[in-house]
C-alpha cells in the first residue's frame, strides 16, 4: 500500500501546486501578466485568519470573512492604482519584464506588511475540518488533505467549465488574445482584469487558509508557493487553467512517486530533470509552444 | 495606427447627399489627436441609412483614424450621432449596442482563438449567453456568408490565410447584428482575387440592407461599390487654418 499512500500524498502537494497555477494562469490569460503576489495572498489568507482567531480571539467565520473582505478590498486598491496606472495610461507598459516588476513589488510589499503584523513564526489557520485520519485499509488521508484535494479540483474545473462553455470566458480569453480586438468587440478588459485579480486573490486567501494547517506558514512563504504554481503554470502555458490543474496534480505524484521509490535525498533533482526532459521533447503538446506564434 | 505620423487632414466633403433617407450617422466637427499629432482636424459628414459610403484619400491622412473615433476605440472631440442618438465618447460597446461595428484594420483577431469563436465573440455586444448566441440570426448568417470558411472554422485563427482572417473578422462584425458595418482598408495586404471576393461579399451585405463605410485607400475598387464618398486630403492651406472645410 505504499503506492497508494505516496499515490494521495502526491495528490494532496499537487492540489497545491495547481490552485496556485490555476490562478496565475486565468489572470495571465486576461492581462498578460504574471502574478508573483499569488502566494502571498495565499500567505495573508492563512496568517491573518490565524491572528484574528488566535491573537485577537474573534470567532472562526468572523475571523475569515474579515480576512478575505481586506484581502479583496487590497487586491481591488491595488489594481486601481497600480495597474490602472500602468495598463490603461496613455503609454501602456507591455512586456514580460516590464510588467514582472508590478507583482514582484507587491509580493515584496504583502511580505513585509505581514512581518510588522504577524510577526516571524511559522503559524497556521485552525484546521477547518478537524478530527483522525481518515484510513481506508492501510490508506490514509488526513481531512484537511481532502478539503485542499476537493478545492483545487473545484477551482480549476469551474475555471474551465468557464472558459470553455460560456461566452464570458472567451472573452476573458479574448481580453488577453488582442485587447484592441477584445474592445471592438464591446468586451471591458479593464473590468475583466480588476474582477479576476481580486477573484483570485480571494481564491488564493481562501486556499491558504484550508491548506496551512498541513505545511504551516511564515511571512516568507508566499514566494515558494507562488514559484511552485508557476512551475505548474508553465505546463499550461500560463493559458490553459485546465491543463495547468492536470499538470499541478502531475507534479505532485511525481514528486512523491520519485521521493518514495528512487531518492528522498535526490528527489527535486530527479523531478527536475525529468521535467525539463519533458519540455525538451514535447514542447508543443505541453503548451511551451503555441502553433499560432511558432 | 499608421496615421500616427500624419500631419492634420484639412478638408472632407461629402459627395451623394443623403436626400430623404433617415441619417444613420451624423459626424460634426470631429478632431482625433495622439498626444501632440492631430490626425484628424474637424470632420464633418453624415451617411444615410442605405449608404455605402467610402471614405478615401492616400494613406496618413486620417481616415482610420476617424472610424477609429467614430467608433470610441480613441478619444475624440466634436460629436457623434448615430440614428440620432449621441454617442458617448470612448465607449465601443455603445456604438456596437446601437449598431455601429467596426471590422478594423489589419483585423484585430484572437490568433489562438478558433475562427468560430472569434466569431462568436462579435455577439458579446448585445448577449452573455452563448446559447442564444449560437442560435441567433446575425451569427448563422455571418458563418453563411462565407462557406469558404466552413472547413477552418475550428482552426486557430492566428493560423489561417489573409483573406480567411479577413473573412473571420468581417463575420465578427456581423454577429454584433450592425445597422451599420465600418470597414477599414478590407483589402490591406491581399491578392486581387481574394479582394474581389472581399468585395462581393460587402456588396452582398449592403444588399441585404445594412449601411458601409469602407475606409480605402484606392478610390476605384471603392466606388465599383460605393454610392458616397468622404474624401480625406491632406490640404495644404486647410491643414493650417481652423475650421477648414
Amino acid at each position: 500500500m505504499k503506492f497508494g499512500n505516496l499515490l494521495i500524498a502526491g495528490l494532496v502537494t499537487g492540489s497545491i501546486y495547481a490552485v496556485f497555477a490555476v490562478c496565475v494562469s486565468v489572470w495571465y490569460r486576461v492581462s498578460n501578466i504574471l502574478n508573483l503576489a499569488v502566494g502571498d495572498f495565499a500567505m495573508v489568507g492563512a496568517l491573518g485568519v490565524d491572528n484574528l482567531y488566535r491573537v485577537k480571539g474573534m470567532p472562526l467565520p468572523a475571523a475569515i470573512a474579515t480576512t478575505l473582505v481586506v484581502v479583496a478590498i487590497f487586491a481591488f486598491a491595488y489594481d486601481r492604482v497600480v495597474l490602472r496606472l500602468a495598463q490603461d495610461g496613455p503609454r501602456r507598459m507591455e512586456g514580460i519584464v516590464v510588467t514582472f516588476f508590478f507583482t514582484f513589488a507587491l509580493s515584496f510589499f504583502i511580505d513585509g506588511v505581514a512581518k510588522m503584523l504577524f510577526g516571524t513564526d511559522v503559524h497556521a489557520a485552525p484546521a477547518l475540518w478537524s478530527g483522525q485520519a481518515l484510513t481506508w485499509a492501510s490508506l490514509h488521508l488526513e481531512r484537511a488533505g481532502l478539503l485542499v484535494l476537493a478545492c483545487a479540483i473545484m477551482i480549476g474545473g469551474a475555471f474551465w467549465l468557464y472558459i470553455r462553455y460560456t461566452l464570458g470566458g472567451k472573452a476573458l480569453e479574448a481580453c488577453g488574445e488582442n485587447a484592441i480586438g477584445a474592445r471592438i468587440a464591446g468586451i471591458d478588459t479593464r473590468r475583466y482584469r480588476w474582477l479576476i485579480f481580486v477573484a483570485t486573490a480571494v481564491i488564493a486567501a481562501i486556499f491558504g487558509i484550508v491548506e496551512s494547517p498541513i505545511t504551516g506558514y511564515t511571512y516568507l512563504s508566499g514566494a515558494t508557493i507562488s514559484l511552485t504554481g508557476f512551475l505548474a503554470a508553465a505546463y499550461g502555458g500560463f493559458r490553459k487553467p485546465g491543463r495547468a490543474l492536470v499538470a499541478g496534480l502531475f507534479i505532485g505524484i511525481l514528486e512523491a512517486m520519485i521521493g518514495g521509490y528512487v531518492s528522498a535525498q535526490y528527489g527535486d533533482t530527479v523531478l527536475y530533470a525529468i521535467l525539463a526532459a519533458l519540455v525538451l521533447t514535447w514542447p508543443r503538446g505541453l503548451g511551451f509552444e503555441s502553433a499560432v506564434s511558432g | 495606427m499608421s496615421e500616427d505620423g500624419a500631419g492634420p487632414a484639412g478638408s472632407h466633403r461629402t459627395e451623394a447627399q443623403a436626400g430623404a433617407r433617415k441619417t444613420a450617422l451624423a459626424v460634426r466637427g470631429l478632431s482625433v489627436s495622439y498626444g501632440n499629432v492631430v490626425a484628424v482636424h474637424d470632420a464633418t459628414f453624415t451617411v444615410a441609412e442605405g449608404d455605402a459610403c467610402a471614405i478615401t484619400g492616400p494613406n496618413g491622412n486620417g481616415k482610420s483614424s476617424i472610424l477609429m473615433g467614430v467608433t470610441g476605440m480613441v478619444r475624440r472631440k466634436g460629436g457623434v450621432e448615430i440614428f440620432g442618438r449621441p454617442a458617448p465618447n470612448g465607449d465601443v460597446g455603445w456604438a456596437a449596442r446601437h449598431g455601429l461595428t467596426l471590422v478594423p484594420e489589419r483585423r484585430q483577431l484572437y490568433p489562438e482563438l478558433s475562427a468560430t469563436d472569434n466569431i462568436i465573440l462579435g455577439c458579446y455586444s448585445w448577449t452573455r449567453s452563448i446559447g442564444k448566441a449560437r442560435r441567433s440570426a446575425s451569427f448563422g448568417r455571418a458563418i453563411d456568408l462565407f462557406p469558404e470558411l466552413k472547413p477552418h472554422l475550428k482552426q486557430a485563427a492566428g493560423t489561417l490565410s489573409g483573406g480567411q482572417q479577413q473573412m473571420v473578422a468581417i463575420a465578427r462584425g456581423l454577429a454584433s447584428d450592425p445597422k451599420i458595418l465600418a470597414v477599414d482598408e478590407p483589402c490591406l495586404g491581399l491578392a486581387e482575387a481574394v479582394a474581389r471576393r472581399v468585395y462581393d461579399v460587402l456588396a452582398s451585405i449592403h444588399e441585404q440592407g445594412t449601411t458601409l463605410i469602407v475606409v480605402e485607400e484606392a478610390p476605384k475598387r471603392a466606388l465599383t461599390l460605393c454610392n458616397a464618398r468622404v474624401e480625406v486630403r491632406n490640404g495644404v492651406a486647410g491643414a493650417a487654418v481652423a475650421g477648414a472645410a
